[in-house]
């Protein structure tokens, strides 16, 4: 029992340490950024997220040095990663539109029930499918071993049943969108999609930095993507950084 | 049926050799001899025979010569099958005078070949005199007039051409400007006044007067003659029910102008506007960070030529960083000579510093009083914090939700608190310890079902119950006789062994305990169909039970072999069916 609690001490003691550091590391970025030092800032931001933690607000801050530097590309790229963690923070994604907004040429625009799907994050849905799936075998058991409250629990065993529906439906649009509808988005100033996944390939179409494509494949280092416009081509991944999907 | 395509073989063969035989030809002609300055004739080069491995380009100094089409023919006369390309170009001379298109070779299939040179006269057009005028006689003329006689460079107007048609002229169509003398300035496209066609009498003739405008701006400096301009017009006059088509070449008299050049006081900031104009100019959002965008709008309306309009560079602006600016022109007439022009330019202030934005000047050069005026925009007060330390908009701390439905004019400031951290890392549904706990509640779920389904069955089934409680009973009694035995107490070992066998064989035999006597054992098929080592185990268990009655004395290893010997018994009789 002791080595447990030892354990769990040490545990707690290194996240206490590492939250410090990192407090630390987000306040001196913070501060690069009040000086108008904002390649600075969004490298420092950058440095903290290579550490393996993120947060909300750090990717929020890091979005904002991106785009104060002047990288929409990856400005937005970090935005969408924010996204993903506090979907319904409306200064992010306020912040997110207004980048979207100065990116020139075509660009992908999210869909409404795309748009009404993200309103939760990935592992939101899944926790809230989760208590119901968890709560609907409850009750079926609480039925079986005690009969006499079947008609007691019916109605809130319907219900679990159909907000399990609802949830599980959410939850695999959310997860067929997370792991097979990837986007690419534009880091660099313009990027030339190609024909083929090679340099020598005919131009297909230009994206500007911060354009949002849909990816349809990939090959070596490249990815095949359509822009908003239909056009389809090939971009080498150093061109574009690729996000699951939004 | 097989010499079918040896027959088409030759005559297709026949057909082309007769069409090599044929002398390839090379002719130049034109449409007409005799043309006036401004007016177009059509030079036409024509192969037949063959087809030209290269069409040559006549060059006649003074006459402008472009390729304006071609056409490729196929004919077959007597067998005789030939092809005819067709090469046309436009002729036009800017001045009058004697003109000779030179002999032009060219090689058609193989054969060098050569045209017959071609004359071409072109004719001064000139403006009808008064008196042809007044007269009546002219059935159509063209009337030129610029409302200055004195421009500055880079000054426009908007100069008319008036087409009079004789009061006979039932309609027309295809006006078109040929030319137009115009060194020193630049013309615009001449389009019709709308609804301003009007009836006016030129000495004793009543004519229908066309408005044309044309935007003219002076590129150069000195005195010019603008004009004459020719132009063409198709004029239907009564001849039968249908009319009489006729083409009608016009010309007009030439004005002088004399072109300005602009005062040498150009006041700082002039960047070339010409005309006159107003400005305003607004600046958002006042309150910024260091860093932050502040977009300045500048209208500028009036009259004067705004594509050449620019936002001069503002010396005032140093502790900006500025970026282009993008513009956008709301013309108010169909010459582009009136309207808006606004400019939009992102400017960031670079320090702290900053409390204004200086007034914005812009300097123009208005033709009509002949002096440089300065719009100046005023002063706007605006508060410049660190970037970082700017305090959350109050819109954006009390209403989150209505911030995407205006439209900022900057990003939202960074977040001082880092808030809760969490480790990167793949989705909850995507791990396996996740996913396996999700088998938790179905697990439970199958075991109160299983365990329900057991305990209806139990429910159910009466023997089973009794079975089972039964085999309780035996369980404990055995713990009693062990008791007993090691205790010595032959009464209660007894009075419990044969509790027990009565218990035992009611259950097997599915009748009251109490009604169990040795005498079962003969009377019930089951046991009489008993192996003999249960039925002669039994009968002793009984046996000794009714003996302990009246010889109650025993040792405990005799008791305890007569429990051992009581548990075998009972197994065995389990086994057997009921």
């Amino acid at each position: 029992m002791k080595t447990w609690f030892s354990i769990l001490f040490v545990l707690v003691c290194a996240g206490k340490i590492l939250a410090a550091d990192v407090t630390a590391d987000f306040t001196s970025a913070n501060k690069l950024y009040g000086e108008g030092k904002f390649a600075d800032a969004a490298a420092a931001y950058e440095n903290i997220l290579k550490t393996g933690v993120e947060s909300p607000s750090l990717l929020f801050n890091a979005g904002n040095a991106e785009f104060k530097a002047g990288h929409l590309g990856r400005a937005i790229a970090v935005y969408h990663r924010a996204e993903q963690l506090a979907p319904r923070d409306a200064e992010l994604r306020a912040n997110l539109a207004f980048v979207r907004n100065q990116v020139q040429g075509a660009t992908l625009h999210e869909s409404r029930w795309q748009n009404w799907v993200s309103s939760l994050t990935l592992n939101e849905v899944t926790l809230l499918t989760t208590v119901l799936f968890w709560a609907l075998f409850g009750l079926l058991a609480a039925r079986q071993i005690r009969p006499a409250l079947a008609p007691k629990l019916r109605g809130a065993t319907q219900l679990a049943v159909v907000l399990l529906v609802c949830s599980g439906t959410v939850l695999t649009l959310q997860a067929a969108n997370h792991f097979s509808s990837s986007i690419a988005v534009v880091t660099g100033e313009e990027a030339t999609a190609r024909s083929g996944p090679f340099d020598e390939a005919q131009a297909t179409f230009t994206a500007h930095d911060g354009a949002e494509l849909r990816v349809l494949g990939r090959h070596d280092d490249w990815v095949q993507a359509v822009n908003g416009g239909g056009k389809i081509g090939w971009l080498s991944l150093k061109q574009v950084e690729v996000l699951p999907g939004a | 049926m097989r010499f079918i395509p040896k027959i088409w073989y030759a005559l297709v063969a026949v057909a082309l050799l007769h069409g090599a035989a044929l002398a390839a030809s090379f002719t130049a002609s034109l449409d007409r001899d005799s043309i006036t300055t401004g007016e177009s004739a059509t030079l036409s080069l024509t192969f037949e025979g063959g087809t030209p491995r290269t069409v040559p380009t006549p060059g006649v100094s003074g006459l402008q010569i472009n390729q304006v089409g071609n056409s490729q023919s196929y004919s077959i006369i007597n067998g005789a099958m030939s092809a005819t390309v067709t090469v046309t170009f436009s002729v036009t001379a800017q001045r009058p005078g004697e003109y000779t298109i030179p002999a032009l070779t060219a090689d058609v299939g193989g054969q060098q070949l050569s045209t017959e040179p071609l004359k071409l006269t072109v004719g001064k057009i000139a403006a009808p005199s008064a008196e042809a005028v007044n007269s009546g006689n002219e059935v159509a003329f063209l009337k030129f007039s610029c409302p200055k006689q004195k421009m500055y460079a880079g000054e426009s107007v908007v100069a008319h051409l008036d087409l009079y048609l004789r009061d006979e002229v039932q309609n027309f169509g295809n006006f078109a400007v040929t030319g137009a003398s115009a060194d020193g300035f630049s013309l615009g496209k001449c389009v019709e006044l709308p609804n301003q066609r009007h009836r006016a009498q030129v000495g004793n003739r009543v004519y229908t007067i066309i408005p044309y405008a044309v935007p003219v701006t002076a590129v150069k400096t000195g005195s010019f003659a603008l004009g004459p301009f020719t132009a063409s017009v198709i004029i239907v006059l009564p001849n039968g029910w249908m009319g009489e088509q006729r083409q009608v070449t016009l010309a007009t008299d030439s004005a002088n102008v004399e072109s300005l050049p602009l005062p040498e006081d150009k006041p700082a900031g002039f960047s070339g506007a010409i005309g006159n104009f107003t400005m305003t100019a607004t600046a958002g959002p006042t309150t910024v960070t260091v860093g932050d965008p502040i977009t300045v709008r500048v209208k500028i309306s009036g009259r004067g030529s705004f594509d050449s309009l620019a936002l001069p560079a503002q010396d005032a602006w140093q502790n900006f960083k500025s970026y282009p600016p993008t513009t956008k022109i709301e013309t108010g007439d169909q010459f582009g000579l009136q309207g808006t022009k606004t400019f939009e330019q992102i400017i960031s202030p670079l320090n702290t510093d900053v409390h204004e934005l200086p007034p914005l000047n812009f300097a123009y050069f208005n033709p009509d009083d002949g002096h440089y005026h300065t719009l100046k925009s005023g002063a706007v007060t605006l508060t410049v914090q660190p970037a970082g330390s700017t305090p959350m908009p109050a819109l954006a701390a009390n209403k989150p939700p209505a911030l995407e439905n205006q439209s900022p004019q900057d990003i939202l400031p960074i977040k001082e608190n880092l808030g809760a951290l969490t480790q990167a890392g793949p989705p909850l549904v995507s791990r396996p310890v996740f996913l396996a706990a999700q088998a938790v509640p179905v697990l439970a779920f199958f075991a109160a079902f299983v365990w329900r389904k057991r305990t209806d069955n139990l429910a159910n089934n009466p023997r089973l119950r009794r079975q089972r409680a039964v085999a309780l009973l035996i369980a404990s009694g055995m713990t009693d006789l062990k008791k007993y035995a090691s205790a010595n107490k032959p009464d209660e070992f007894f009075a419990t062994l044969f509790r027990l066998l009565q218990e035992q064989l009611g259950e097997r035999l599915d009748c009251p305990a109490s009604a169990i006597t040795e005498n079962v054992l003969d009377g019930q098929a089951m046991l009489r169909a008993a192996p003999p080592a249960v039925r002669d185990g039994l009968h002793e268990l009984f046996q000794l039970c009714n003996q302990a009655r009246y010889a109650p004395v025993r040792g405990s290893s005799e008791l305890n072999s007569v429990a051992t010997q009581f548990e075998k018994v009972v197994n065995r009789l389990r086994e057997l069916k009921s």
